[in-house]
């Protein structure tokens, strides 16, 4: 009798949830994003809604990417329901210690499914998982700068203007 | 429409993998593709629908079927062969052990390909 099983099924199907779970994740925080970039295009801070179109596309191109693994690996890939987003804020610093919360909900997350697949023995979806253990440092980098940004200048008009300006040179080196 | 088996004259002696009373499934090595066969009525999947088959059932919140004021049967549906499914609560049970032995049975025979079978042609080709 032949594996069949195998040939048109790679992941396991706790795996496969739980990646469909990412996406909806990874859909999420774009959504999130991008009503953070509305909220700061109009009220002026323009390098701030520039930074944040920036990661919603990001955290898109995540979602995709976990979308073509599963689809890649023959598991169906569920196109998710996203749910409300907060759209308002009392502050731009708000906005961003909120953008830094949610990148460190999105890593704990990634880091659960990493756990998740060496428990599972998955060493292929373990070593996709490898670039977004990378970038999560990138990401929680920049989001923890940018609220830093505020502890250095403070968050008065004159200091919101200097932050606007430095917004979008924030760049990770990968620790060189 | 759903594919019936005696309709097709292209699957070619499939194996049972496992059965329960009134339900039972079967392996097409031909086609590449699994049959359930469930109150007389016989219904081809491809691997993913199956699992995704499986998935749906054991999802089905019993506790709220047993609680609820409504008829004690579910409705589900698969999209891969245009139909529904109402079974009542007897039937997820009896599809649900059908599942699990099932999958017992295929997990077994994916171990036998992985550590006998495939390893065997490694071990010969060198």
């Amino acid at each position: 009798m032949k594996d069949i099983i195998r040939s048109q099924s790679v992941l396991k199907e706790e795996i496969i949830e739980r990646i469909n779970k990412q996406i909806k994740i990874e859909a999420t925080s774009s959504s999130a994003y991008l009503a953070m970039a509305g909220w700061c295009d109009v009220r002026g801070y323009d390098n701030c809604a520039k930074f944040f179109f920036k990661q919603s596309d990001e955290e898109r191109g995540h979602q995709l990417k976990f979308f073509h693994y599963l689809a890649d690996m023959e598991a169906e890939a569920a196109s998710p329901t996203i749910d409300e987003v907060e759209h308002e804020f009392s502050s731009l610093k708000a906005v961003f210690e909120k953008a830094l919360e949610n990148e460190i909900s999105v890593t704990e997350s990634i880091h659960d499914l990493v756990r998740m697949a060496r428990k599972a023995g998955d060493i292929a979806t373990e070593e996709f998982l490898r670039w977004f253990v990378q970038e999560q440092i990138e990401e929680e980098f920049v989001a923890r700068k940018c609220v830093e940004l505020f502890d250095v200048f403070g968050d008065e008009k004159l200091a919101i203007g200097m932050i606007e300006e430095r917004i979008l040179s924030i760049s990770y080196d990968g620790g060189e | 429409m759903s594919e019936n088996i005696a309709a097709s004259n292209t699957i070619t002696s499939p194996e049972v993998l496992f059965q329960t009373s009134n339900a039972s499934i079967s392996q097409c090595d031909a086609q590449g593709k699994y049959i359930l066969t469930f109150a007389e009525d016989q219904i081809v999947f491809r691997a993913c629908e199956l699992i995704s088959f499986r998935r749906k059932i054991q999802k089905i919140d019993l506790t709220q079927l047993f609680a609820s004021d409504t008829p004690d049967v579910e409705i589900i549906s698969m999209p891969h062969c245009d139909r529904l499914f109402v079974f009542t609560i007897q039937e997820i049970l009896e599809l649900r052990d059908l599942f699990a032995g099932t999958f017992a049975m295929l997990e077994l025979n994916s171990l036998i390909h992985k550590e006998i079978i495939r390893k065997g042609v490694l071990i010969k080709s060198n």
